[in-house]
């Protein structure tokens, strides 16, 4: 196939610029997800790095900080699976978070059944309506921190990344069985504090 | 609350007892989260459902959090990480120096 050929355009970002204009976000956002400061001021120069290399791909399609952010993800990524061959976690792994069995009644004839101190009750919120409001991500925020960093970057990869059980296992080098008694305790654990801290307050 | 209410709820309560209990259910409900169900967990879920509100909200909860995270723009708002300290101005100027050095 015969293409017309892209004009080279010669650009060199300032890299000073960048610091200053988007250094911050992506601090943020690699905070969020690494939770070291270290780490991810790492991933912040690493993308930085790899996005000077890459500035002539980069079409201008969408803002320079989106594509900065999806270098970021990448460099996340990186950064657990090299942290998972440097320190294998063993089987003394850090806790997968608490099991909250305190949800869940354990005298009488409803021993097992839901506590109703912490039963599920109706949110009158829908996705589109969430998803603009930025008091729902601090709450958010807040709520994950407390779990365990693998805890909570499963969590994080799955149902915010999007990534399948497979890949999940692989980055955080754990058996599927395992990834899915952390999902499973760690929704157990937001859904109960987004309830208490966000949808109780509306 | 008439003969009919007080009937069905008594049902519901016997059922509801007899039946595998919540704590059992929901890591079932989790586990439809990240694949198929067999058919007896199936079976399972969706008859406790059928009697149990708490669970139906559980599921409906899972969901509406799945989705919500997933409509987060590729670049989600600065807001949004409103409680995350930033970059400290020391860390600014190493991050500059370093970019300038390895370029």
């Amino acid at each position: 196939m015969s293409e017309v050929q892209p004009q080279v355009i010669e650009r060199t970002p300032d890299a000073g610029v960048w610091v200053d204009e988007h250094g911050d976000y992506l601090f943020k956002y690699a905070m969020f997800r690494l939770r070291d400061a270290t780490a991810a001021e790492d991933a912040v120069q690493e993308t930085f790095l790899a996005a000077i290399k890459a500035y002539a791909n980069f079409e201008g399609r969408g803002s320079e900080r989106t594509w900065l952010v999806g270098i970021l993800k990448h460099k996340i990524t990186d950064h657990f699976r090299k942290s998972i061959r440097e320190a294998p976690i063993g089987e003394t792994a850090d806790e997968d978070g608490p099991d909250h069995s305190e949800f869940f009644a354990i005298q009488d004839s409803w021993e097992g059944h839901w506590n109703p101190n912490y039963a599920p009750t109706e949110w009158h919120s829908t996705p589109e309506e969430l998803v603009e409001q930025s008091d729902f991500w601090k709450v958010f925020n807040d709520c994950l921190s407390p779990l365990p960093a693998r805890t909570a970057s499963a969590f994080t990869f799955r149902e915010v990344d999007g990534l399948s059980s497979e890949e999940i296992c692989e980055l955080l080098s754990i058996s599927v069985n395992n990834l899915w008694v952390i999902l499973h305790r760690a929704r157990l654990h937001l859904r109960n504090c987004l309830e208490v801290n966000w949808f109780k307050r509306q | 609350m008439g003969f009919y209410e007080k009937t069905k709820l008594k049902i519901r309560r016997f059922l509801l007892r007899r039946l595998p209990a919540c704590r059992e259910t929901v890591p079932l409900i989790s586990e439809s989260m990240e694949r198929p169900l067999s058919l007896r967990k199936q079976i399972t879920v969706k008859v406790h459902l059928l009697i149990c509100s708490w669970c139906q909200w559980y599921m409906e909860h899972l969901h509406i959090l799945r989705d919500t995270l997933r409509a987060q723009p590729a670049e989600p708002p600065e807001t949004n990480f409103a409680s995350t300290p930033g970059l400290s101005q020391a860390a600014k100027d190493r991050l500059k120096q370093r970019l300038t050095n390895l370029k």
